[in-house]
């Protein structure tokens, strides 16, 4: 969205490649910058961003719209690929573990998948059920199609960060392929999110064939890489 | 207790450099003259003897082992015969060991647990366990010999180690199964190994170039390996006469895993001894990686060059391809060095304590380097020809049991490429294997 010139690579191990353990993360001269926030910060060091047209109120709220976006979103996705039996045997494990040999496929797996459960107990989403967290994805999406309403972007007429963010979120949640499409659904339900969505990959990731291949397998490598 | 009674005796080979502790000549034991002297003294029944003391000793399964030898006593004493007697104490069912260690910024408590004798066939089970503050590693290890037949063995070791390799601002964790059989061939040892160790590499820095960051993360190696030993020297450390020679290879990835290559590396090592207690010495390594398949090479499994234990002058493991100040390794290298050991000068502590340190005056010589496997072998010997780095000087060796060595030398490196590191004047080394 900034126009910047970028490639794309997607690797096996990009999560142990990055200095924090998540991606995504880039790769610039001499640095490497990992996760959104400081990809951010790094880019407006260098003189590139989204937000500047916005006045404090608008980036405070922009922020806590971030927040609610990885809070529930983020979370609510996780939650589906690692704690839900059933996708768990049938999708996650085999996506997961494709790169690597027997046993190595299994033991990485399984040794992923007591991380993140562990990370649920720890912020109290074990004990949800499928219901309940479909319930506040719905919450989410309410609130994120509510303040999108009828206008392009989150904030009038220019794409912010808070868009970019979103947009990968839905578009993964939209075009990854679950055993039930009730998360897609959802997300569906609200035809404002849906016109966005389409909107932003017409205008940013369709002008290129290739790239937008790249970006769709990126984008579902992304859901079950982004942490 | 027990005792072993031997009526008769039995030729029993010779074996290899391990016999007679440092190389000197077994002394036979002096007998009081008496009437049985001239039974006493045939000194085939002592050597033999004492052959079959240094082999029950080598079993590692007694704590003492004594010969008596007397003429026979008895009804059915032959008029020449001699009763031959070995007295062992055994060493008990299960010896701990509890250390702590300090070094490179980490503490760590190691326990060990050492069955020595756990089916009453010299089978020995060990286990380490390493808690440190930054790493803990452990291994456990079967071995068992054959029954009358030290020299074929085998062995199963299950392991975790870590290491920290600040050359390459990598850290490596590896666990891994290891199974290893050997057995002699004339007068060669060989063995033979299959391994499983799954490797997971991670950046020690957040300054790791992004050569290094690219190799982080998982793989796993299953490989099988044989190696060949011929070992004529008198000792291991400081050797007077004699040759080594040792060619070791493995093939991994086709018993699974996702690492790929053939791996080929030789140690040649020729001693001569020459006036007033001098040694003459030269060695010669080499290696190559050959990677099978379109994967490049890990840098887990790449050759280093440099250090006090190859190519003296050069820091440890700094020689060869680098990015940003991290050693990359290469997949093909050769050293070789020229060493010449003499008595400290004026001989100080003759006999004693003195004989443990020589100087020595080396030549050393090296490279290392990438190949691309299409252009053919003369071209690469052309590339391992050009740029060679090497280094002379001179230093004082001291001897450490019959294992280990530590040296302090003055070194001038020569041939330093861009991007080797050296360490020019004083370098301290200690360590097992040395060019």
């Amino acid at each position: 969205m900034c126009n910047l010139p970028i490639r794309v690579i997607c690797r096996a191990n990009a999560e142990y490649m990055s200095p924090s353990g998540k991606v995504p993360f880039i790769h610039v001269g001499n640095q490497v910058v990992s996760e959104l926030g400081p990809i951010v910060q790094f880019v407006k060091a260098k003189g590139h961003s989204l937000s500047d047209g916005l006045d404090e109120v608008q980036k405070a709220e922009m922020k806590a719209y971030m927040e609610l976006v990885n809070n529930m979103l983020l979370t609510a996705e996780l939650y589906l690929q690692w704690c839900d039996d059933v996708t768990v045997e049938e999708i996650t494990h085999p996506r997961y573990g494709s790169p690597y040999p027997w046993p190595l496929n299994r033991i990485l797996s399984y040794q992923k998948q007591w991380e993140v459960r562990r990370k649920m107990k720890a912020i109290g989403w074990a004990g949800k059920t499928l219901e309940q967290v479909l319930e506040d994805v719905d919450q989410c999406c309410q609130a994120l199609s509510q303040r999108l309403g009828t206008q392009p972007y989150f904030f009038n007429k220019q794409p912010t960060e808070l868009d970019a963010l979103v947009f990968g979120h839905l578009f993964t949640i939209l075009t990854t392929q679950l055993i039930t499409d009730e998360l897609s659904e959802k997300v569906k339900n609200y035809s404002n999110l849906t016109a966005f969505c389409r909107r932003i990959e017409q205008q940013y990731f369709e002008g290129h064939d290739k790239d937008s291949c790249t970006v769709s397998v990126q984008s579902s490598k992304k859901s079950s890489l982004l942490k | 207790m027990g005792t072993v009674h031997a009526r008769s005796l039995e030729p029993l080979p010779m074996a290899g450099p391990d016999f007679g502790a440092l190389g000197e000549e077994t002394e036979l034991v002096e007998v009081e003259p008496e009437t049985k002297q001239e039974i006493l003294e045939n000194k085939d029944v002592m050597r033999k003897s004492h052959e079959a003391r240094e082999r029950l000793l080598r079993l590692g399964i007694f704590r003492q082992v004594d010969v008596l030898i007397d003429t026979c006593q008895g009804d059915d004493a032959l008029p020449n015969g001699l009763d031959v007697t070995f007295e062992v104490t055994e060493l008990r069912r299960l010896t701990g060991s509890y250390n702590t260690m300090v070094g490179n910024n980490e503490g760590s408590m190691v326990l060990g647990l050492k069955f020595p004798n756990l089916f009453g066939r010299a089978e020995k089970v060990t286990f380490q366990f390493s808690y440190g503050t930054k790493e803990t590693s452990y291994g456990l290890s079967f071995f068992k010999p054959r029954p009358g037949n030290f020299e074929r063995n085998f062995s199963v070791n299950v392991y975790k180690v870590t290491g920290q390799f600040p050359w390459s601002s990598l850290r490596e964790t590896d666990r891994g199964v290891s199974t290893e059989f050997n057995f002699p061939v004339w007068k060669t040892n060989h063995t033979l190994k299959w391994e499983g160790v799954w490797r997971e590499l991670g950046c020690l820095a957040r300054t790791a170039s992004f050569s290094v960051r690219e190799e982080s993360g998982h793989s796993l190696k299953s490989s099988l390996s044989h190696a060949m030993v011929i070992d004529s020297r008198n000792s291991s450390i400081l050797p007077k006469r004699g040759a080594l020679l040792k060619i070791n290879q493995e093939l991994a990835g086709y018993t699974g895993g996702d690492v790929s290559f053939l791996k080929e590396d030789f140690e040649f090592q020729l001693n001569k001894q020459l006036l007033w207690d001098s040694v003459i010495s030269t060695s010669v390594w080499g290696g190559m990686l050959v990677p099978i398949g379109d994967k490049p090479s890990s840098i887990a499994d790449r050759f280093y060059l440099g250090g006090p234990t190859s190519v003296r002058g050069f820091s440890m493991y700094s020689i060869g391809p680098q990015s940003e100040g991290d050693y990359l390794g290469g997949e093909a290298y050769w050293a070789g060095g020229v060493h010449l050991y003499t008595p400290l000068p004026f001989r100080p502590g003759r006999g004693g304590f003195g004989d443990l340190f020589r100087t020595h005056f080396f030549l050393n010589a090296g490279n290392l380097c990438n190949l691309n496997y299409g252009d053919g072998p003369r071209a690469h010997l052309q590339r391992l020809a050009e740029c060679i780095r090497w280094s002379y000087g001179a230093g004082i060796v001291l001897r450490l049991g019959n294992i280990a060595r530590l040296e302090l030398n003055y070194c001038f490196p020569m041939g330093v490429q861009a991007g080797d590191r050296i360490c020019d004047g004083v370098q301290f080394g200690a360590g097992i294997r040395f060019l």
